[in-house]
């Protein structure tokens, strides 16, 4: 309870929160106002998305929309494409990442600064520097469209180490001091005492992994070509074809393709917070 | 070079520059708790020193083939004049020199680039400040807001453009309500001198989420105990907000900043789909010239010399951002 | 397990063993299309088209990779400069000269097994060759004409179209179509060609080179930019991820604008996705006459390939009767060879008006789409500043000199 709250007439300031909730509630609605447009030209004819004047929403909603642009391309496929590219990245970046952010957050060598420094200065590296070099590289080992060349270039990011290393640090050294006067290796500390408290920040980072790698574009683009291979949002630029643009289905497309990233940040909320207090290196201190 | 994995870097790399300061500012790890001295014999250095190479091989195996390796090639790329269709030739640095002396389009594009990160950085820390302390303030729903902003994260870029095209398409959405409202906003994509606001409004849209999550957590971290004795003291709320809260989240504050400016300088995406550079060249960014010279006209070795003089203006920002944190930025809360 | 079944599942693995190896040795060799394709619809039919090479040609097989329309011309250079080129490699005319020095001549082909080339339309043939030499063999083409909207001309009281209207009455028509929020025409990027050479302007020097600095064309995009900067008949497309083309086909769909130009391969899709009466009519004619461009893809052979007879075979099939047949009843091309065209007019240009006399008046007058070997960045500039003409933020003269410029670079 703040002075001028407990100050003030009560009524007063009830007002004044309720005001203040009822305004954030009106900014929402409106920053959810593409989400609305997505829906509303999802739903409705091709020839009704460039109507002018513009349409708010059509005058027959066609919900089969969402099942005809799941039909119209192999969707499925390209959902368990994004799902398994995106889940196995997760994975071995939540791996690596923890292997290396123990070191960094808890063993004492001379030359670790120096690699940690070298690790930050990557993040500053624009992507566009990378693909064309990568490419190649695909190319020489002979992994052009396959599932190898859309997981395994994509799974090395200093970011994960960091943002563990954060949240190691804070865990208090007094539980693997005892550990290691039992004779523990320092993988099995990592194993079972580290990671089963680093719950939070490695649902984060598992979070931020997966979605950006679900929505990721311009590698998959350049480096597999048809639908075997392809992932959601190579499928959603076939809509734009030769012939025409199926902006309808299209629109239908993204708004499916965000629910699996919209759940699971649903499921995984209260994580983010904490784990971004925490990511930030302010929270921990 | 998706806006997706952009802003997750961004996110990881705040906790980067603070580790950063920590390195280029001793007073800023200074908090850290020391190890007690007993346990660090030298046989332990030496299993350490061990252990530390297995749990950094993957990692480092990992960033050595996809990023150094191809970094170093981009390098070597950029002094070729290598065009996709044909063998590369060596050519010296006259891709550098034409760059910057004979290409009609650099300076613009460059300023293009300044001017989105200048006021993108600007308007993005001012928005997502402003709201994060007002979404603190309040007693229900504040999970549900912070969601609410977050959500453009999850649509994948292609649905995000379309649908803000749509929006600003002439005689679309944008200028009916404009003109239903009488207001004298030309349409943003046609007119050049708008075209970039257009850019940003929808990076805004899209990108500012990331940093009212970071400085909302970072809000709620600071204890109540700090702004009980303030409120003893009779400092008024917006006294409170200046001279506590804000000095207290200022590492955060600068993380964001720092990372915002990277990905604010290596926009691509937005552009790319949004206003594909134009009208003209109103939008053309780095991040868009690199794009094109590479995969329009397949000149990979002019792009690889754009993508690197990118490199050193991040890292020469970066650096001008870590001297001047000292002046504002304050460690030891 | 007694002798006697021991015994049995021998023989049955031996003979299955047997079986195995025989099939190894018919394996028919196998030849890699690349090929663009939107839906799965459009890859069936391609998968159609290719399993006629198996049944014509038992000891080739067509192995089918496709990949969407815009990203086909990111990914074939970049397969081109990492050796991973398949042995067909599809091209559009107007980007056939830029990947000419990948793809192999066929003329020496041609020449060894007798092939009737004259089956073809000659203007696409020519579309497909580059300094003389033929790069790829044709399966669908056409010539840019107009597409409109019966109905809002019967509406506003407009008169149809005729075969041999001017650019007058084009004007008149834009103009009187232009009502009520809606508009007459659609410009594009680059659909200021066909507009240009029915004025006499030349877009290209005889050397092929590119001629944008040219005051007569450049008076000819102003000419056409002022459709929308000045007469207000032409909404104006701003630029974007989406292609201005895409943009006009949509708002040609909704009804907003009349009239836009495209070509015969667009047709089908505009039938499915419109419920008005479409029509179709040459380039009106100006100073010149009514003068078209006409463009098309067909599929050729990769330099380096190792299977090119085999190849040459293949496309020789992906474009034979049997399969323009298919594709031409299907709509999906209006065909290379001229004789299958009829099954186009039957199937894909039924209740379309004046489809068949619009388009073979348009083809009596149709160049080639010539196009220079950086045609990709060409495209890319006008997209990107010839919406400044539209909007009159800049001259037709500025904007076509500055992309003439870009493009030097």
């Amino acid at each position: 309870m703040t002075p001028e709250q407990t100050a003030a007439p009560i009524n007063l300031a009830g007002i004044g929160r309720l005001a203040s909730h009822l305004a954030m509630v009106v900014i929402s609605l409106v920053f959810l106002f593409p989400f609305f447009w997505m829906i509303s030209n999802a739903v409705r004819a091709n020839s009704e998305v460039l109507a002018i004047p513009p349409i708010l929403w059509p005058n027959e909603a066609h919900w089969g929309n969402f099942i005809a642009a799941w039909s119209y391309l192999p969707f499925g496929r390209f959902f368990l494409n994004s799902a398994f590219v995106a889940g196995s990245i997760t994975i071995i970046t939540l791996v690596v990442s923890s292997l290396a952010a123990y070191a960094f957050a808890r063993l004492r060598v001379w030359w670790l600064n120096s690699i940690f420094v070298a690790y930050l200065a990557t993040l500053m590296v624009p992507q566009a520097v990378l693909v064309i070099p990568l490419f190649l590289m695909m190319t020489h080992l002979d992994w052009v469209n396959t599932y190898q060349a859309l997981i395994i270039p994509m799974a090395f990011s200093s970011f994960g180490a960091f943002l563990l290393r954060q949240f190691f640090m804070q865990i208090p050294i007094e539980l693997e001091e005892a550990a290691m006067i039992d004779g523990a290796s320092r993988l099995r500390i990592l194993l079972t005492i580290i990671l089963p408290l680093s719950a939070p920040a490695l649902g984060l980072l598992a979070l931020f992994t997966f979605t950006s790698q679900w929505n990721s574009f311009l590698w998959p683009l350049i480096v597999v070509y048809g639908t075997e291979h392809a992932t959601i949002p190579l499928g959603l630029t076939m809509f734009q074809g030769e012939q025409g643009t199926d902006w309808n289905y299209m629109m239908a497309g993204a708004a499916i393709s965000m629910m699996p990233a919209v759940i699971l940040t649903i499921l995984l909320q209260r994580y983010i917070f904490k784990g971004i207090a925490i990511g930030s290196g302010f929270g921990g201190r | 070079m998706s806006i997706a994995r952009d802003r997750a870097v961004a996110i990881g790399a705040r906790s980067a520059a603070n580790e950063l300061l920590a390195v280029t500012d001793p007073s800023a790890g200074a908090s850290r708790k020391p190890r007690p001295a007993a346990a660090v014999g030298y046989s332990r250095r030496r299993q350490d020193a061990h252990a530390a190479i297995w749990f950094l091989l993957p990692s480092l195996t990992g960033l050595t083939l996809f990023l150094i390796v191809p970094l170093a090639a981009s390098l070597a790329l950029s002094f070729t004049n290598w065009q996709l269709l044909a063998d590369p030739k060596f050519v010296g640095i006259s891709n550098y020199v034409r760059l910057l002396t004979f290409d009609p389009t650099f300076y613009r594009i460059l300023g293009n680039t300044v001017l989105y990160t200048f006021e993108y950085l600007t308007l993005n820390i001012i928005l997502s400040l402003g709201m994060a302390v007002w979404i603190s303030s309040l007693s229900w729903g504040k999970t549900l807001f912070r969601l609410v902003f977050f959500l453009p994260t999850f649509t994948p870029l292609i649905g995000v453009s379309l649908v803000w095209l749509l929006i600003f398409t002439p005689e679309g959405l944008m200028d009916w309500l404009v003109a239903s409202l009488h207001l004298p906003i030309p349409n943003l994509v046609t007119d050049p001198n708008w075209a970039m606001q257009a850019v940003i409004i929808v990076s805004l849209w899209a990108g500012f989420g990331y940093n009212l999550l970071l400085f909302g957590a970072a809000l709620e971290s600071i204890p109540q105990s700090y702004l009980d004795a303030a409120a003893i003291d009779g400092a008024s709320a917006w006294q409170r907000f200046w001279s506590i809260k804000l000095w207290l989240i200022s590492p955060t504050l600068f993380f964001g900043m720092v990372m915002t400016a990277i990905t604010a300088l290596q926009v691509f995406d937005q552009v790319y789909a949004l206003t594909r550079g134009g009208p003209g060249n109103a939008t053309a960014t780095l991040g868009f010239a690199i794009y094109n010279s590479g995969f329009t006209t397949y000149k990979m070795g002019y792009a690889a010399s754009i993508s690197w003089v990118l490199f050193v203006i991040i890292m020469a920002l970066t650096l001008v951002q870590l001297r001047l944190q000292r002046k504002w930025v304050h460690y030891d809360a | 397990m007694t002798t006697q079944r021991l015994l049995a599942t021998l023989a049955l693995s031996a003979s299955l063993f047997a079986i195995a190896s025989t099939t190894q040795a018919q394996e028919p060799t196998e030849v890699s299309w690349l090929m663009w394709s939107s839906s799965d619809e459009q890859t069936a039919a391609w998968q159609y088209v290719a399993d006629l090479v198996n049944k014509q040609h038992p000891d080739i097989k067509v192995q089918l990779q496709t990949t969407n329309w815009a990203d086909y011309w990111t990914k074939l250079p970049t397969l081109a400069a990492s050796g991973q080129l398949p042995d067909i490699v599809s091209l559009q005319s107007l980007r056939a000269p830029g990947f000419a020095q990948i793809m192999e001549p066929l003329d020496p082909y041609i020449e060894e097994t007798g092939f009737d080339i004259d089956a073809f339309d000659q203007s696409i043939i020519n579309g497909l060759s580059m300094d003389g030499s033929v790069f790829a063999l044709p399966y669908d083409f056409g010539p840019y004409v107009v597409y409109y909207n019966k109905d809002r001309f019967d509406e506003a009281g407009v008169p149809l179209p005729t075969v041999d209207w001017t650019y007058e009455e084009f004007l008149s028509a834009a103009r009187a179509l232009t009502k009520d929020g809606k508009y007459g025409f659609a410009v594009t990027a680059m659909g200021y060609i066909p507009f240009a050479l029915s004025d006499g302007a030349e877009y290209l020097t005889e050397d092929g080179e590119l001629n944008l600095d040219d005051p007569k064309l450049q008076a000819a995009f102003q000419k056409y930019a002022d459709l929308a900067a000045k007469e207000k008949v032409a909404p104006v497309i701003a630029a974007s991820g989406t292609m201005s083309t895409q943009i006009a086909s949509g708002r040609f769909q909704s009804g907003d604008v009349a009239m836009f130009t495209t070509g015969p391969w667009e047709l089908i899709n505009q039938k499915n996705k419109t419920d008005f009466t479409i029509g179709l009519a040459p380039i009106p004619a100006g100073k010149a006459g009514s003068i078209t461009t006409s463009a098309g893809s067909g599929f050729g052979i990769a330099k380096d390939s190792d299977k090119k007879d085999e190849a040459w075979k293949a496309i020789q099939v992906l474009t034979g009767p049997e399969a323009e047949q298919y594709l031409a009843s299907a709509g999906r091309a209006f065909t290379g060879r001229i004789a299958e065209q009829k099954y186009w007019y039957e199937n894909a240009a039924t209740d379309v008006v004046n489809a068949r006399p619009a388009l073979e008046a348009a083809l009596a007058n149709a160049v080639p789409f010539r196009t220079t070997p950086n045609w990709n960045s060409v495209e890319m500039l006008s997209e990107q500043y010839a919406p400044l003409a539209y909007s009159g933020a800049e001259s037709g003269a500025e904007v076509m000199d500055t992309i003439s410029t870009l493009v030097e670079e």
